[in-house]
């Protein structure tokens, strides 16, 4: 068979291998993606209207008004980016640095922490291809890939055939769940799956590390020191190990610090990895992408030639703080994804919005310019949650602007 | 009308945990505005002994309130084996964030996974619809 | 899921060899995989077995609903996840470097494969429980994360 592969844009796993069926210039069948996956390479019900004030404009007037925001706001903030190609974000980094804004993304109360430690150095990574090809020890903690990533054990880390796990998955691969429920994920990892209570992942990666330092390890909960050493045994045994680590993880840890311990622990007695279970296609990008040009990978201010970062830079303390009034929103809906609490803050500032599809925000928003959609309509490069960096191409024609291209025009209007 | 019409309904306090479900991700591709997003993200799953001790039925609806928020979701038991007594799972969504707290000590990351919330029948109350 | 223990239990269990079969054991098996129907047992239609009859009758639903080795798909259930499809012993002996190592299929031998975001049946004669020298394989079961596949 001969064939021609695309790249799927649904979650941070951009699977390359999909194939796609045309009719009347659309995405008709998508084959070999999972089903999010297929319904963000088909075209969304409610695309976006390019609107002012809730009236029909033209795109043109519409960039005008979106620079005019920005050039006139004291505090504007730039934020999203997860669902923007690389260049989309470089673009968008200049846009703040002239106007002086803040920039953000999702990262900022996502995945940040973990992938900062890993840019930094202070965590051990390694690339999914090589999970495939050598991982005998795998496990998700406070990750459900079944509903978030469907396609993560299948195309990669439990039951591929790899270069060196050439029998199957029975014989070759171990998978563990650590999770407060019994996931869909969980339950594919049988008797792999160690339950825990809410917030105890802390005293567990303690308990962990302990273990693995010939201790006895000792929790709150009804986990005996027999299970975690078993636990710890299987992590210690392991010729090429990985932890895929999930938000469950994340957002129980204050601090990033006792899993960076238990990762040192671990490669003291065995051999591995972790990688992070980033949800958005190029979230990776974005922190990759500010890292380059800042050192930092989120929260920022640019004023002048100097960046200000921390926690009080970062989307969520500005609405708060009520520091910003005016917001430049790329591919993303906080007033979905943020607590309603904080997201109203944004009723109040004049929001512009760039995105595929209609939003909670681009309705609300002053200014709602539609963009296409990255991966079916438009090409460029992303980077997946392993920080590999992957190329895409454009599916199909659109008259629609990539928003690489819809930030280079408001660039030119500032 | 039944005399429980003029009763308060009663009160119960419970902890949310959120969770992703494909099948809701896959619905918020297609709208986030959409029925079936609203109709797969409005819901909170119950432990089966709590729904019996609260008194509260499958396929009723529940009010789930705190100081940040207040909505009115769909109520179903939950299929886990194991029981969750004292905590309910909802996916995320903005029904589920109407009710994180704002409160993050500064630390720009809202306490999305950790929700305290009361819960009680929502009576002939409609589900809260965020499309308007 | 049904075994041909189960379907045994429900038979008469006389061994009376009047299906064409040696035993009620092998009749259960030959029914498990559509080889026969429920009416090929003539004792089960009496009266006193009436309500095994209607039990099995209901157990094994009719082949068409069901592809040629009894596997069904439920699609409403399936994520696409393609578990089942890199997992599947055929499928990775027919294609190794395709779905075999979780890429897409290459060979147009596979017996499952994902299309439109669910797995789609082909090839199902080269399933492993299919066949004459069929074995109970559940690759394709214990991997699924949304029991969206099932054998009758």
């Amino acid at each position: 068979m001969e064939n021609e592969y695309y790249v799927c844009t649904g979650c941070g796993l951009l699977c390359d291998d999909i194939e796609v069926e045309l009719e009347d210039g659309k995405v008709s069948k998508v084959n070999n993606a999972c089903l999010k996956g297929v319904a963000r390479l088909k075209e969304c019900n409610r695309p976006a209207e390019c609107r002012i004030d809730g009236a029909p404009a033209s795109l043109e007037d519409a960039i005008i008004e979106a620079a005019r925001i920005l050039k006139e706001a004291d505090s504007p903030v730039l934020f999203g980016m997860g669902n923007s190609t690389s260049q989309a974000q470089k673009n968008a980094i200049e846009v703040a640095k002239r106007t002086g804004a803040y920039f953000d993304d999702t990262s900022s109360f996502c995945q940040g922490p973990v992938v900062e430690a890993i840019l930094e150095n202070k965590i051990r990574t390694c690339t999914l291809d090589e999970v495939k090809d050598k991982a005998d020890v795998i496990v998700y903690w406070g990750a459900d890939p079944s509903n978030s990533h469907p396609r993560h054990l299948s195309k990669y880390t439990y039951f591929p055939r790899g270069k060196e796990r050439q029998r199957g998955w029975e014989e070759d691969r171990t998978a563990i769940c650590i999770d407060v429920r019994k996931s869909d994920t969980a339950t594919i990892c049988g008797d792999k799956f160690y339950q825990i209570p809410p917030q105890a992942d802390e005293e567990l990666l303690n308990a962990l590390a302990n273990g693995l330092s010939g201790k006895v390890p000792k929790v709150s909960f009804g986990m005996g020191p027999k299970k975690i050493l078993e636990l710890a045994n299987m992590l210690k045994k392991a010729e090429f190990g990985v932890i895929c680590v999930g938000l469950g993880l994340v957002y129980s840890l204050e601090e990033i610090e006792p899993l960076v311990r238990l990762m040192d622990k671990l490669n003291e007695v065995s051999n591995f990895h972790l990688i992070p279970m980033v949800g958005q296609y190029n979230m990776r990008g974005s922190n990759h992408n500010l890292h380059e040009e800042t050192g930092y990978i989120n929260r920022v201010k640019f004023t002048g030639n100097d960046v200000e970062h921390g926690a009080h830079c970062s989307v969520v303390e500005l609405l708060r703080a009520r520091t910003v009034d005016a917001a430049l929103i790329i591919g993303s809906d906080p007033m979905s994804s943020l607590p309603g609490s904080i997201a109203k803050e944004l009723l109040d500032i004049s929001v512009i919005t760039i995105d595929p599809c209609n939003t909670l925000t681009s309705r609300k928003a002053k200014v709602s310019i539609p963009a296409a959609t990255a991966g079916s309509e438009c090409g460029g490069t992303a980077v997946r949650m392993d920080g590999v960096e992957v190329e895409f191409k454009a599916m199909t024609e659109t008259d629609r602007m990539c928003d690489a291209e819809i930030l280079e025009r408001i660039m030119g209007e500032l | 009308m039944g005399f429980g019409q003029f009763l308060k309904a009663p009160e119960y306090d419970i902890k949310i945990i959120t969770y992703r479900d494909i099948f809701q991700s896959t619905a918020l591709e297609s709208s986030g505005c959409g029925d079936e997003y609203a109709e797969r993200s409005a819901v909170i799953l119950l432990d089966k002994g709590d729904m019996k001790k609260m008194v509260l039925k499958d396929g009723r609806k529940a009010v789930l309130k705190n100081n940040f928020g207040r909505v009115v979701v769909h109520l179903r038991p939950s299929d886990y084996d194991e029981g969750h007594e004292g905590i309910g799972y909802m996916t995320n969504s903005p029904w589920s964030n109407a009710l994180v707290s704002s409160e993050t000590g500064g630390s720009g990351v809202p306490k999305f996974k950790m929700i305290t919330a009361s819960i009680s029948d929502a009576k002939d109350e409609k589900v809260t619809s965020f499309d308007e | 899921m049904t075994n041909a223990l189960e379907i045994y239990q429900l038979l008469p269990k006389t061994n009376c060899k009047q299906c064409g079969k040696a035993t009620c054991m092998a009749f259960a098996a030959a029914l498990l995989s559509r080889e026969v129907v429920v009416d090929d047992c003539p004792p089960l239609k009496e009266d006193k077995f009436k309500e095994n009859y209607e039990k099995l009758s209901e157990i094994i639903t009719p082949a068409g609903e069901a592809s040629e080795s009894g596997m069904i798909v439920h699609t409403e259930k399936c994520i696409g996840c393609g578990n089942c499809v890199v997992a599947c012993p055929v499928n990775v002996a027919e294609d190794p470097y395709g779905a075999g190592s979780g890429n897409a299929p290459t060979s147009d031998n596979v017996i499952l494969r994902v299309e439109d975001g669910v797995v789609r049946l082909s090839n199902v004669s080269q399933c492993r429980r299919f066949g004459k020298n069929k074995i109970l394989c559940n690759g394709c079961i214990v991997t699924c994360p949304t029991k969206a596949i099932e054998f009758v």
